[in-house]
């Protein structure tokens, strides 16, 4: 049940960050077109923020445990509190963001920065702690890393085509920022509890 | 093979290849940033294609021997804006295909400014290289994209122009509740908003819904042959557009450039009536809800309900 649990979050997450990507796009195209120069800096924004967030989650996974878990409970928070600031403020900021700065490349710079880096990189930090999870239950390293982030991808797919194909088609973008909102908070409360130390008798 | 076989079928392929290479004609095939295009040349006709979902869309035509005349239907029917703004003198165009309907507009009005804002370079270059457009201080082209330059844009215009396509898809960005507002602000106050909608599938009743939503009047123009609903909407309810007896005689239309190449009365034929009944089921596209790809694939049922 633990490990079922386990997985449930690591696909979860995987189908938070891709299809985040997608929302993100929607909510570009108004303000800056949706040019090649769009989704340029789009996708540089989600590449930079899965590699910022695996190396801060690899560096987390080492700490002692109680840092770790208050590192856990930062990357969950920031995770969540960014989530909510771009589906709360998301279309007014954007709004302000392409008054404020006329040369495009700019502008989609701080939006992407602004809206969507920040969440991208909690969520991702929380990649090396699952693996870290099943190496400290007995999966050899390689294994385990090969394991979460195979699982991971899966849910990166299937975040990929549920939003492209189910949820756009039928739900207003705003709308589906807060589902993303709500499915994190949910998944990332019971990772953080899954991931937390064994407390000794 | 045979050496004697093999020179006669040479003396038959020779003369058939000398003569397409005489004519000039060609096919070329060109994958640029945002689309896959065909041009294709036989005889005096210049096509350009754009390939998606397998096939291969007509986006313009341009006759080199006569290249002010109108040789995609659409683009005569976009004409229909005369009855209600008679006098274009700045006319914005997004979406620039292969300027087809930009040489019959420039010849017809001298003194009037086209403005074709086009997101694809390569489609510009091809125009150029191609079909022989070249732009001028009267039919300036800017490479952006058509959302960003309305948004910038602070003058305002007779007519507005939408003819974009991307891949056989019109962007969901530039079929909003919100850019249509963008548009009607740059619209003068007896501006015409002209949009190039596609009635084959369920996308064109939300296009017409959400151009209602901004625009209290709304006239559609049924282009024969492929499914082509040219939609002129305007921001003012007085005085009324929709009866086309209080349309200007075509008499008072005419310009010398339009003789044998625009036949106004055909184009007033092309008047439909809305499709009232599909209209109140479809759903207003906004920039928060605009599933434009997924209702372009549902084929529409026509069938007794327009």
């Amino acid at each position: 049940m633990l490990i079922f649990a386990f997985y449930s979050v690591v696909v979860t997450l995987g189908i938070l960050s891709m299809g985040f990507q997608l929302l993100a796009s929607r909510l570009l195209n108004p303000h800056f077109g949706s040019s090649i120069i769009v989704w340029a800096w789009l996708i540089s924004t989600f590449l930079a923020a899965f590699s910022l967030g695996s190396m801060v989650g690899g560096w987390i996974s080492n700490l002692a445990p109680a840092q770790r878990n208050r590192g856990q409970l930062i990357g969950a928070a920031l995770a969540v509190l960014t989530l909510a600031l771009t589906a709360a403020f998301g279309r007014t900021l954007l709004g302000q963001i392409e008054l404020a700065f006329p040369a495009m490349s700019t502008a989609l710079l701080v939006s992407c920065l602004g809206l969507f880096f920040l969440p991208v990189t909690a969520l991702s930090s929380f990649g090396p702690q699952c693996v870290q999870f099943l190496a400290t239950r007995g999966t050899p390293p390689g294994k385990a890393s090969g394991i979460v982030y195979g699982a991971s991808t899966l849910g990166n797919i299937a975040g990929v085509m549920l939003t492209a194909f189910v949820l756009i088609p039928h739900f207003r973008v705003s709308t589906l920022l807060y589902v993303w909102l709500a499915v994190a908070v949910a998944s990332l409360a019971g990772l953080v509890r899954l991931l937390r130390p064994p407390t000794s008798a | 093979m045979n050496p004697s076989l093999l020179r006669i079928l040479i003396g038959l392929l020779l003369p058939l290849t000398a003569r397409a290479a005489a004519a000039g004609d060609y096919i070329e095939h060109f994958d640029t940033i945002y689309n896959s295009l065909t041009v294709e040349k036989r005889g005096s006709i210049v096509e350009l294609r754009a390939r998606s979902r397998g096939i291969e869309a007509l986006e313009s035509a341009v006759d080199l021997s006569d290249p002010q005349r109108l040789v995609v239907a659409y683009t005569r029917s976009l004409y229909a804006a005369l009855f209600f703004q008679p006098q274009p003198q700045r006319v914005m165009m997004i979406g620039l295909g292969g300027a087809g309907f930009h040489r019959l507009f420039a010849a017809a009005y001298p003194d009037a400014l086209l403005q074709t804002v086009e997101l694809d370079p390569k489609v510009l270059e091809l125009c150029e290289t191609r079909l022989e457009f070249k732009p001028t201080a009267r039919t300036p082209v800017v490479l952006m994209d058509g959302r960003m330059f309305v948004k910038r844009d602070k003058q305002t215009w007779d007519w507005i122009i939408l003819d974009a396509f991307r891949g056989g898809f019109v962007p969901p960005h530039l079929k909003t509740e919100e850019f249509y507002r963008e548009c009607a602000a740059r619209l003068g106050e007896r501006g015409v908003f002209v949009s190039n909608l596609h009635a084959t599938t369920e996308l064109y009743y939300s296009d017409v819904k959400t151009i209602q939503a901004v625009f209290p009047q709304v006239v559609l123009f049924e282009t024969e042959g492929r499914g082509n609903v040219i939609a002129c909407a305007v921001k003012y309810r007085q005085p009324v557009i929709t009866d086309p007896t209080k349309w200007p005689v075509t008499e008072l239309l005419h310009r010398p450039p339009f003789a044998g190449r625009l036949d106004l009365d055909a184009i007033r034929r092309e008047h439909g009536a809305l499709p009232a009944n599909r209209i109140r089921a479809a759903r207003v596209l906004t920039d928060d809800f605009a599933p434009v790809e997924f209702l372009d694939a549902i084929k529409a049922n026509n069938t007794g309900s327009r």
